[in-house]
């Protein structure tokens, strides 16, 4: 089939295509100025309405026009700094990215599917006390990293993942509302998880209330110790495994491409090419990464808490973005999402869509607070006190990005890095670190709606249908 | 036109029939919860404490219900309003402050009594104006620039626990003098002495009669005035409405305004009503359950107030459990409202259909 396609007169139709590529290329360009220039006059005009109400707070209290400059300046400086330049400032915002990005993927998946998954947040609680006590079982202690870790990150997406099907169930069975519903479950689960802390997950030896703390193999790893890490021979099987499996992705998609797709057309050399790749790719890294990572490694600063999850999220984006939009599972979800009567229609199975979209939307919650247990959380455990407020800045991140895999990735690193700054520009400046929450309200308002921005700076908007199209479907429908 | 009269007839009745089926359940489902309760604690019960628990479920019920009714405004003209938990939140920052900040102004040239009810009274006003600001970002955002009613509802949120959360750190968070209060309980002369009744219904604040009140009165505009025709068929259908007269803009607009300010009687509550501090995300959710309570009553105030009532039983009944059965690790009743809700919402209520227009923005053809 493809031989048969690329015989054709090529230099014909690549003569058409050269006039259609200028064009599309100008397009392509005034979109991506489209695409960027309207998100980063949304962000500037946040900041600059962020700064407005810092400067006035300060000018009420202190009546010194310099002064309260000062404070702007300090804020937004501290801000910076804390986000970036501080010593693991980068990397801590880094940290905090990761769980935003499982979490919004999850919100995303929802969202493609027309469901609105307001429940996240407990079923973050639920994969994270789900990993708590796989984590801590005592005949497993001894497990080595490449069974044990994919054990508890399933652990912990089997967690969220159940939890969120029982309001999927409940919505396909029942049409009792998601919203309701998975909003429910969130006090459930807070509730259950502190009962679990308190009572039987907890830590008899510990005056704090909270878990044992997971196994050595369980944990995931921080950049800093990955050195240490390879030296078992076993760890480093393991991601030599799991780069290779990348290896082997990617290099399918490099033969899917257009250049490649022609100059390569047997498909038996194809694979070849792919796997041994791979396995070039899998063998170099079992041989050489573990020697090289001894003799040279960047993170060497043992308080970084940095760790692989970053990887695993960049992944995670991957695979969500194949899913939704490159497998008929996807193109189902979508299809239920867009319009549940054509789907019907077209002979999908309702049931079976909404209790997988929930299911996937719960697993990827889950997913984040697994990771946030075994690589974030100090004791490595669950406390009561749990890091959260994740859910709900997950929303904002999701509907930012709109529901693109990718947006979610920067979107999520945005928010991580200014709620990691937040801390020292409140210690440096005196300014509440909740003017954070002020300037994502700002942006995610200014992308919500351009015309206001448009109205601001005096642009003029280019008439694209897409851009009226809905991202969320209001109650999702009945 | 006879047969127009004929089916208003039958509208009628059914409703009734439905009306009393519906407090028949209650009932019943009360009577449950009485019998488990007692199971639970040892038949420790009596009139005392069914009368106290039952004053409390409304006490509790009142700030869900009110942002339910606030979901029903909005969303009876079309306007998905998932922002209430921000605009209450603000509500309760800005009452408090105000209730604070007048009561100093006032509480020397006065007797303290009367300042504090001046005061709490102003503060209640200044609390829904700030609710009403909010809301009306949501209105445009929503109405004339047509973006995402979610994405402009979470923008409410998000921006009110910036706005609240920052205002209350600069502010309010130290050094603050001596408040009036919240509002003492009322007793309605004569009605407060009819023996049960009475301690139930009429010895409560001030806002909770509010809420009693404004069930009738919403109800009574969405179902039996032009007005509320007119919401409900904005809702419903605008372009069909737009083409019979009716603007859908203004009508929109409205709605969703009423809606703002009863959003800030609920939010009034927790610093006006509930108790005398504020602190950053003291709502906890309420707005999103008051949802809950307005899909649980499908868009009915009524219904709502249902909803929002067995929300508040199930809080009241685990104040009493706890008092009572200290053996019982205190999450477990505390889960009972959330479970009640969801097992009352899939097993009796099923499929909620909301208003078809809910969510679309309009245009102008």
């Amino acid at each position: 089939m493809s031989n048969i396609t690329s015989v054709n007169p090529s230099n014909v139709a690549a003569g058409r295509d050269g006039g259609q590529g200028k064009q599309q290329a100008r397009g392509a360009f005034r979109r991506l100025v489209d695409a960027m220039l309207l998100p980063l006059l949304a962000i500037f005009t946040a900041f600059l309405i962020g700064a407005l109400v810092i400067f006035f707070t300060s000018w009420i209290t202190t009546h010194s026009i310099s002064g309260s400059l000062n404070t702007v300046i300090e804020a937004y400086a501290g801000l910076f700094k804390g986000a970036f330049t501080k010593q693991r400032g980068m990397s801590e915002s880094l940290v905090a990215t990761v769980p935003y990005i499982f979490l919004s993927l999850g919100l995303a998946i929802g969202f493609k599917a027309g469901l609105f998954n307001i429940g996240v947040e407990g079923q973050f609680y639920l994969g994270a006390i789900a990993v708590a006590w796989v984590g801590a079982i005592p005949a497993l202690q001894s497990l080595p990293a490449i069974v044990y870790l994919p054990v508890v990150l399933l652990a912990g997406a089997l967690g969220g993942g159940l939890w969120a099907a029982i309001p999927g169930y409940l919505k396909a069975r029942t049409g009792a509302h998601e919203v309701i519903t998975t909003m429910m479950m969130n006090y459930i689960a807070f509730r259950f998880v502190e009962y679990l802390i308190s009572g039987p997950l907890k830590d008899k030896g510990s005056s704090a209330t909270q878990t044992l703390p997971v196994a050595d193999g369980a944990q995931i790893w921080q950049l800093a110790f990955i050195p240490e890490r390879l030296k078992d021979p076993l760890n480093a099987l393991g991601l030599a495994l799991v780069l290779a499996f990348i290896a082997f992705i990617f290099a399918r998609w490099l033969f899917g491409l257009p250049t490649l797709r022609k100059r390569i057309q047997n498909t038996g050399q194809k694979r070849l090419y792919t796997i041994g790749f791979a396995v070039l790719v899998g063998v170099l890294t079992f041989i050489g990464l573990p020697a090289l990572s001894r003799l040279w490694w960047p993170f060497t600063d043992q308080y970084d808490r940095m760790h692989i999850g970053l990887f695993l999220g960049l992944m995670a984006a991957v695979f969500v973005w194949w899913l939704l939009w490159k497998t008929t599972l996807g193109f189902e979800l979508r299809t239920v999402g867009a319009n549940t009567n054509a789907a019907r229609y077209a002979g999908m199975n309702i049931t079976r869509n909404i209790m997988l979209a929930m299911s996937l939307s719960g697993a990827m919650a889950g997913l984040a607070g697994a990771i946030e247990v075994l690589a974030v959380s100090s004791c490595r455990c669950m406390q009561l006190f749990f890091s959260s407020g994740y859910g709900f800045d997950s929303i904002a991140i999701a509907l930012l990005a709109k529901n693109n895999p990718f947006g979610i990735i920067l979107s999520s690193f945005f928010f991580g890095a200014l709620r990691n700054g937040g801390d020292l520009m409140e210690l440096n400046s005196g300014v509440s670190k909740y003017i954070i929450s002020l300037i994502q309200g700002l942006v995610l308002l200014f992308v919500a709606a351009p015309p206001i921005v448009r109205w601001i700076y005096r642009i003029k908007a280019e008439r694209r249908p897409e851009e009226e199209a809905p991202l969320t479907h209001g109650w999702g429908g009945g | 036109m006879a047969t127009v009269t004929k089916s208003l007839g039958r509208l009628r009745t059914s409703s009734l029939s439905r009306t009393l089926i519906n407090v028949v359940v209650a009932m019943v489902g009360l009577v449950a919860a009485w019998w488990l309760l007692n199971l639970v604690i040892g038949g420790q019960c009596g009139k005392l404490c069914v009368i106290g628990t039952l004053a409390q479920m409304f006490r509790y019920a009142t700030p869900i219900a009110l942002a339910a009714f606030c979901g029903v405004m909005c969303e009876r003209s079309g306007v998905v309003d998932i922002g209430i938990e921000g605009k209450m939140l603000m509500a309760a920052m800005v009452g408090y402050g105000v209730n604070l900040f007048v009561f100093q102004v006032f509480k020397d040239k006065m007797d303290p009594a009367s300042a504090g009810t001046l005061s709490r009274w102003i503060a209640l006003l200044a609390a829904v104006l700030s609710a009403m600001l909010l809301q009306a970002l949501h209105a445009v955002v929503s109405i004339k620039f047509k973006s995402d009613q979610i994405i402009s509802g979470t923008v409410i949120n998000i921006l009110a626990i910036g706005i609240t959360g920052f205002l209350y750190r600069q502010f309010l968070a130290t050094n603050l003098p001596a408040g009036p209060g919240t509002f003492p309980i009322w007793e309605v002369p004569g009605l407060s002495k009819i023996p049960i009744l009475g301690e139930i219904f009429f010895k409560q604040q001030p806002l909770t009669y509010i809420m009693f009140i404004l069930v009738f009165v919403i109800q009574y505009v969405l179902f039996f005035t032009p007005w509320g025709l007119r919401t409900r068929s904005v809702g419903e259908h605008p372009r069909a409405a737009d083409t019979l007269g009716i603007n859908v803009f203004q009508v929109r607009y409205v709605s969703v305004m009423i809606g703002g300010l009863i959003a800030g009687l609920a939010g009034a509550y927790y610093t006006l009503q509930g108790v005398d501090v504020f602190n950053p995300l003291m709502t906890n959710g309420a707005g999103f359950i008051g949802l809950a309570a307005m899909i649980f009553g499908k868009w009915n105030p009524f219904g709502a107030l249902m909803g929002a009532l067995i929300f508040g039983l199930g809080t009241s009944v685990t104040a009493t459990v706890s008092i009572f059965r200290p053996d019982i690790p205190s999450q477990i009743p505390q889960m009972l409202p959330y479970v009640l809700t969801i097992i009352v919402l899939a097993g009796v209520v099923g499929r909620a259909i909301p208003p078809a227009a809910d969510g679309q923005p309009y245009e102008k053809q």
